[in-house]
């Protein structure tokens, strides 16, 4: 017991002493309110006037005046066509599309100028237009047909085509001016048909608290869902840090000749689950002091904060299942760091492990959507995927405590098979020095053991 | 001390990896108090003797006793390792690493502090106390991975090639640190295929090759089994034909300005000088030469290949 304990002291204060242990638990939530603010910030920079030609091939370039007004025109044409609500567009930001939705908020701006064919050919003009963009005095121009009215295709040629939220804004704007001029063809007042369109109200009240959520709430999930993906992530790291160390430093032999391999590994781990512990302490009590006293006095000055509701069983379920989370995943690094030689390599073997845990947190958006799902269930059950996905159903939509138990009982289960596993490689592969583990000899290993 | 006591036994004990025998049906007894050399080549089975001595791996065939019992986790604690693939954490101060390594091996208290102290004090790291142990040379490190081994108080010391990497005069340090130790009653097994620091030290070896035992003993036996009795001889005229008498002499090998006589098996070498002084020659030396443990090394494994 003595030993046990002095690895678990070990690894817990040479971690929790170090500079990078302090920044990482000052650094770590400005560094999320950061990821929050810059894309917003950049959202706002504009950039460069996008100078466009058209050529109007209707009938006496009737529709010049309309397509011109509307590109240049600021109406927020954004989620018009598609009718995707916000929820649903917060659902879906994964990294690309959030991206892409920073980049569609941009305003941006046109000048637009009418192309006078004065009898030439299309081909002369379009020759002519080409040797401008050249020049760099137009980024492109477009043609509109004569029976755009119809079903007449436009064209929009550029330099810069790839540039699909220029051109996603220029097809949206064309359209606009088309259908405006199809209604007043057909004698309809555009006013009128705004007003057909308008959108209901709607407020949403969650049964269970009675209260009106905001978009706050969902931001919280994802909050949990993300804290629990990146702590498993970086303290799995540490772990194969820690077990490649020892390997690559040749202390294992004299750590084996004091201490059995399992304690000595389960000693490590938990002396690391320690220190993200520790860490998420450190937020907790900054989080309640914040919420505390923080709000007030925001408030107080006109800064209106509203925090999600957080029932305290909420942090008994967050740490049991990061708890679960993390010996999972700790316990798979800390069997790879065994296998190899260099932590670099221990990376690329860990790779399909850490794709477990990526997608495990990709489910979580379904998850959120519909939590009482049968795909939620299952991927709630699923060891590799709980940690996150049970958390996310637990914050959404609380699940019966029986669905939490059985889901805890698999994953505690899955980590008492994953220890024994690791155990049993962990102590020869220790003591096998100079190259990686091949799997069949993983295999006879565990035969062995 | 009882001459039939021992601090450890092998009895036939074998270890196969897969298809290869690390360790082929080996007995040895190490008895109290005593420096007992494990000597052999690269490869020949010391380092996985080893590991089984310490409760590493167990063996696959025979019985380990340590101090007359069958090996627990609890007598771990009684021997101190200095394995041959060794090495601290970079990034821990000494002190600290030592502490650690002591509460590995169930030694805590107060007693840990003076014995970190004695211990950096006699190797002369004293300044170092507080440093962490990549600012150490290497070998520096490899003191403060002796102590490691050490600093416990085990009965039983077993030190693998401890040499290795030290400068003359940490390496005589370490001698004398063992000789201290031997004085306190201490049992201390040697690893090494370094002759001449085995031959300095044990009173007892055995030299393994291909894993198997060739030999074993005390340093004395082994020499006189040897049966190889030469002379260092420098002379001056006369001899008259003395070194060429093959019932005296074997064989001669002559160095600038020295003879290696080799006795014939039963010649007496009082013989052989009574001879040389009457014939006439001047001996400036005559020395009974004994084997080196390097000369039997080299027949030994030469004559198992």
């Amino acid at each position: 017991m003595t030993k046990f304990l002095a690895v678990i002291k070990r690894e817990y204060l040479i971690r929790v002493r170090t500079k990078m242990f302090f920044v990482m638990t000052i650094l770590g939530p400005v560094i999320i309110v950061l990821f929050t603010v810059v894309p917003a910030l950049i959202a706002q920079i504009k950039v460069g006037t996008t100078r466009i030609a058209i050529i109007d091939q209707t009938e006496s370039s009737s529709m010049y005046g309309r397509v011109r007004d509307s590109i240049l025109s600021k109406v927020n044409d954004e989620g018009e066509e598609t009718g995707e609500s916000e929820a649903a567009r917060a659902v879906n930001s994964n990294a690309m599309t959030r991206a892409a939705n920073t980049e569609r908020a941009r305003e941006t701006s046109f000048q637009v100028e009418p192309v006078q064919p004065g009898g030439r050919s299309l081909d002369d003009v379009s020759r002519e237009l080409n040797e401008r963009i050249k020049r760099d005095e137009l980024d492109g121009y477009i043609i509109l047909p004569p029976d755009i009215l119809q079903d007449g295709e436009v064209k929009y040629y550029g330099r810069n085509v790839g540039d699909v939220f220029t051109r996603d804004q220029i097809k949206d704007r064309i359209s606009r001016a088309v259908r405006d001029q199809r209604m007043e063809n057909e004698k309809i007042n555009p006013a009128l048909i705004e007003k057909i369109n308008k959108p209901v109200n709607m407020s949403a009240i969650n049964t269970e608290s009675g209260r009106q959520e905001s978009g706050g709430g969902f931001f919280f999930v994802f909050i949990v869902g993300f804290l629990v993906y990146i702590m498993i992530i970086m303290y799995g790291q540490v772990i194969l840090g820690a077990v490649v160390e020892e390997k690559e430093t040749r202390i294992a032999e004299m750590l084996f000749s004091s201490i059995r391999s399992f304690p000595l590994m389960l000693g490590k781990l938990i002396g690391v689950s320690l220190v993200a512990l520790t860490q998420f302490a450190i937020w907790a009590l900054a989080f309640v002091a914040f919420a505390l006293y923080g709000v007030g006095m925001l408030s107080e000055r006109g800064m209106n904060i509203s925090l999600p509701p957080i029932p305290p069983i909420f942090f008994l379920y967050f740490f049991l299942f990061f708890i679960l989370g993390y010996f999972i995943y700790a316990t798979v690094y800390a069997l790879v760091g065994s296998m190899v030689t260099t932590t670099q390599e221990g990376g690329q073997v860990a790779m399909p492990v850490l794709f477990m845990l990526i997608i495990g947190f990709y489910f979580a958006f379904p998850v959120i959507r519909s939590p009482n799902s049968p795909l939620a269930f299952w991927v709630s059950m699923f060891p590799f995927f709980s940690p996150i996905t049970m958390l996310v159903r637990i914050v959404t939509q609380t699940p019966p405590v029986w669905q939490i138990a059985l889901s805890l009982t698999i994953g505690f289960a899955t980590v008492v098979l994953l220890m024994w596993l690791a155990a049993r490689i962990y102590r020869i592969g220790m003591l096998m020095y100079g190259k990686r583990a091949t799997i069949p000899e993983v295999m006879r290993w565990i035969k062995q053991a | 001390m009882n001459e039939n006591e021992s601090t450890l036994k092998l009895t036939n004990v074998t270890k196969r990896y897969d298809e290869f025998t690390a360790v082929n049906n080996l007995s040895l007894r190490v008895r109290p108090g005593r420096i007992f050399g494990l000597i052999g080549p690269n490869g020949a089975g010391k380092t996985t003797t080893i590991r089984m001595i310490v409760n590493i791996t167990a063996p696959d065939e025979g019985a380990i006793e340590l101090f007359g019992q069958q090996m627990t986790p609890e007598l771990q604690d009684r021997i101190g390792y200095l394995p041959e693939e060794r090495g601290l954490y970079k990034k821990m101060k000494v002190a600290d690493q030592l502490r650690f390594f002591a509460e590995l091996k169930n030694f805590k208290g107060e007693r840990v502090n003076d014995a970190i102290n004695y211990w950096l004090d006699r190797m002369g790291l004293m300044e170092w106390k507080f440093k962490k142990s990549s600012e150490l040379s290497k070998g520096m490190q490899q003191k403060v991975q002796f102590i490691a081994a050490v600093l416990h108080n085990p009965d039983l010391m077993i030190l693998d090639e401890p040499s290795s990497g030290l400068d003359p005069v940490a390496q005589e340090l370490l001698r004398d640190v063992v000789l201290e130790l031997k004085a306190k009653g201490k049992t201390i097994i040697f690893s090494t295929h370094q002759m001449e620091m085995a031959e300095r030290l044990c009173d007892d070896i055995c030299m393994i090759n291909r894993s198997q035992k060739v030999l074993d003993g005390s340093l004395r036996e082994v020499k006189h089994s040897f049966g190889r009795n030469a002379v260092a001889l420098r002379i001056e005229g006369g001899s008259d034909g003395v070194l060429e008498d093959r019932s005296l002499v074997a064989k001669v090998e002559r160095n600038s300005d020295e003879i290696e006589a080799l006795l014939t098996e039963g010649a007496d070498a009082q013989e052989l000088l009574k001879r040389l002084i009457a014939s006439g020659a001047t001996v400036s030396r005559f020395e009974l030469v004994e084997p080196s443990l390097n000369d039997i090394f080299i027949a030994k494994v030469e004559e198992s290949q």
